[in-house]
């Protein structure tokens, strides 16, 4: 039956609920901006009425509780091209500093400027055609040597300095394992967190810690994720070995095959799998695996080709202390092809041993001197001459960098965009707040206004028939 | 329909880009080049290596070609100095063998011939830079000495028949020496230096056998036109020489403006460029400022 006694407990309740649901708006405000926090929205529950003599009578409301406004799809989705940002990202910022050892190539002076090895590669057949004119002149001589040297110095230089950025990137690589480590634990103990705290429902703040740390293991390696029963989530790398299952989480291990780290679960190389798989560490896996050997080995043709035939031209001729085939080579000769960029060095110190005769010829003959240079205009590497050769070197990496570019830049405006999407849904929105704020503010002066009115009918009551005794 | 909170964090990042756009141009403007990194422009990357390629060996070419022709300068001068005196050397013998010369005018005569022999082994010895110019390839032989042992006296051949050529950058050769050999005693009737010491012993006893004396004028005339023909090969090396050269200058020039045309920054479009990056970036810290402050809670 509706009694006033039995008001006062239900406004008294409802005066809790407006409370509640100003703690949760005053914990959204306080938390507006951690990161991966999802706003709360308090939920109201109608008691259930009772029914007297055939009457019903409904028994207030009661706050139950928060739910955190969050769309897992969305954050998936976001997760996944994050993975695709971080990869070309980290592959950029390698391949820049690939490309800045060969920028001099678009240099407009035609002077020889450090490290252009398209200019040292011309002066060096130059060389020898200047020596056409004057075979037996020590000065043009020497320029060939001083010329050899500074091609081979650029060309081994250039080696030297990809060799230490792939360590470098080996480096930054082998530094990622322990980071994703920390986070699948992490996942693995909010698993069962949530497991046992609230198996059917979002789970609130554990919620956002997890997807919080799913978010950070996206940027750093490529992983899949799966709903698995009583609000649990399974990590797997994208080519399907398992990282987080329930309660248990997987280490990535590191160790080194062939100079360079490779990844492991457990005893399995998972390195290729991972270089494919997005996420910072597919970037760098990808620069040292891929990009970095393929321009090394365009060098080492080069070098090779180089170093080989004007040394087989070279002990063709006569030289100009008479030793007929057997001058010796200028190059250091190379016995294989990979390695022999770094390797490539003059051997030659004395200038009287170019042959710039023909074999039995006197030494003012000059045709092996154009037999040499002739070198530049033939198809001795790899089917191309060898200033092609460098030209299309220098193109296919222009051509890389720049579709990574691209690709980067698009990715990046993706993920910009899902995550305007997911603030939108899941941020705390100030004016929200501060409008919930109000109606709850409002909704507890009418409850408490209505307390008021309920006091003053309980004293009237209590008054009945007599004279005013209590107030 | 809901709004992203965090908007102007979105501002902040284009305004990084904006930046960064702003860097780009301002170094295209100070380095004057439009490529400043390989993926700017892969395919003008790669042309550029080319185009300076083509332009130093065109450059190269000039300055080889300029010092060579020097040496055919000094090689065409030294014959036609030999073409005088063997016209010389043959006016004397034909006055010898008219017959109106008395024995000592004749001997004389001979004495004159020896001379001029002398001058034309000295002219055929000539050395460039240090280098002998009619030896073939054995530059650092003496082409040409006599030995006076016998009598007519013989001049031998020291060096070898080596030719030299230059190769110019579209491929063609130049020759850039005749061998001695060829020029001075070349086969038969073609000998210069037989013919002027065979003349040297007809005349030398003072009495002429005329009949010996005439074929020994007429082999020296033969040889004569010989040598001028062989002097044609020079001539047509250095004008050969000469207008590879100034085709040569020319490519360069071209393919040099080529090269600045594809690689250069166009300045006008550059800088309206920055001006337009410049102004989007001040409005973006305007609008910057303005928004993102303030929320309802100011207003109870």
């Amino acid at each position: 039956m509706g009694t006033i006694s039995s008001a006062f407990s239900l406004i008294s309740q409802a005066l809790d609920a407006d409370q509640s649901g100003l703690n949760v708006v005053a914990n959204n405000v306080a938390n507006a901006n951690t990161t991966g926090y999802t706003e709360e929205k308090p939920n109201w529950q109608e008691n259930d009425p009772i029914e007297i003599n055939g009457v019903s009578y409904g028994t207030g409301v009661t706050q139950t509780g928060a739910t955190s406004v969050r769309d897992r799809v969305l954050q998936e989705r976001l997760n996944q091209e994050q993975q695709s940002a971080s990869a070309s990202s980290s592959r950029l910022t390698a391949l820049d500093s690939v490309q800045s050892l060969f920028t001099s190539a678009s240099s407009s002076s035609s002077s020889s400027s450090a490290g252009n090895i398209g200019t040292d590669i011309t002066n060096f057949f130059d060389s020898f055609s200047s020596l056409e004119t004057d075979p037996t002149n020590n000065a043009d001589r020497q320029t060939v040597l001083s010329s050899a040297k500074t091609l081979a110095g650029d060309i081994s230089g250039a080696a030297a300095s990809l060799n230490s950025q792939k360590s470098d990137l080996d480096q930054e690589a082998a530094a990622v394992p322990s980071q994703v480590n920390a986070l699948t634990s992490s996942i693995a103990q909010l698993n069962v967190e949530i497991q046992s705290s609230s198996p059917d429902a979002d789970a609130g703040t554990l919620e956002d810690q997890r997807q919080e740390d799913i978010s950070q293991l996206s940027k750093l390696i490529g992983v899949n994720q799966v709903t698995t029963a009583n609000n649990g989530i399974s990590i797997t790398t994208t080519s399907g070995q398992a990282l987080v299952s329930g309660g248990t989480s997987v280490s990535l291990t590191t160790g080194t095959v062939n100079g360079v780290t490779d990844f492991f679960v457990g005893t399995t190389d998972v390195t290729s799998q991972l270089t494919t798989g997005g996420g910072s560490l597919g970037g760098y896996l990808t620069a040292r695996d891929q990009d970095i050997p393929s321009v090394q080995s365009s060098l080492d043709q080069l070098a090779y080709s180089v170093s080989t035939q004007v040394n087989k031209v070279n002990n063709a001729g006569t030289d100009l202390d008479g030793d007929n085939s057997n001058a010796g080579n200028i190059f250091s000769e190379p016995t294989q092809i990979a390695g022999s960029a770094e390797q490539m060095s003059v051997v030659m110190t004395d200038p009287n041993h170019i042959a710039a005769a023909g074999s039995g010829k006197g030494t003012g003959d000059s045709s092996n001197a154009t037999a040499m240079a002739a070198l530049q205009n033939q198809t001795v590497v790899d089917g191309q001459t060898p200033i092609n050769y460098y030209s299309n070197l220098v193109t296919t990496l222009g051509s890389t960098v720049s579709s990574v570019e691209t690709e980067n830049t698009a990715q990046n405006a993706s993920v910009t965009q899902l995550q305007t999407q997911n603030d939108a849904l899941s941020s705390v929105n100030l004016d929200d707040e501060a409008s919930a704020m109000t109606t709850l503010e409002r909704s507890y002066e009418a409850a408490s206004k209505v307390f008021t009115m309920l006091d003053a009918i309980m004293a009237s009551a209590l008054n009945l028939g007599e004279q005013t005794t209590v107030s | 329909m809901r709004v992203d909170p965090h908007y102007v964090t979105n501002l902040v990042s284009s305004l990084d880009q904006t930046e960064s756009t702003e860097q780009q141009l301002t170094s295209e403007l100070s380095s004057g080049v439009r490529v400043n990194s390989l993926s700017d422009d892969p395919l003008a990357a790669g042309q550029n290596v080319l185009l300076l390629n083509q332009i130093e060996q065109d450059d190269s070419f000039t300055q080889s070609s300029s010092l060579v022709q020097g040496k055919l300068q000094v090689a065409d001068s030294a014959l036609g100095s030999v073409v005088s005196e063997l016209t010389s050397a043959i006016s004397l013998a034909t006055e010898a063998n008219n017959g109106t010369q008395n024995a000592s005018d004749v001997k004389s005569i001979s004495s004159q011939i020896s001379g001029i022999l002398d001058e034309v082994q000295t002219l055929a010895n000539t050395s460039y830079q240090g280098q002998y110019i009619f030896s073939g390839t054995k530059s650092s032989t003496a082409p040409f000495s006599t030995s006076t042992s016998t009598s007519p006296a013989v001049t031998t051949y020291n060096g070898d028949d080596g030719v030299n050529y230059l190769t110019t950058p579209n491929g063609q050769s130049i020759q850039l020496n005749v061998p001695g050999d060829q020029i001075f005693t070349g086969s038969g009737t073609n000998s210069v230096f037989s013919a002027l010491n065979n003349l040297v012993a007809d005349y030398a006893s003072g009495t002429v056998d005329t009949a010996q004396a005439v074929s020994d004028t007429t082999a020296l005339s033969t040889a004569l036109n010989y040598v001028s023909q062989q002097r044609v090969t020079i001539d047509n090396s250095i004008t050969q020489l000469t207008a590879t050269s100034d085709a040569v200058s020319s490519e360069e020039t071209q393919l040099t403006a080529a090269q600045t045309s594809l690689m250069q920054a166009d300045v006008a479009q550059v800088s309206t460029q920055l001006s337009l990056a410049e102004t989007q970036q001040t409005a973006l810290e305007d609008v910057i400022s303005q928004l993102g402050s303030g929320s309802l809670f100011d207003k109870l």
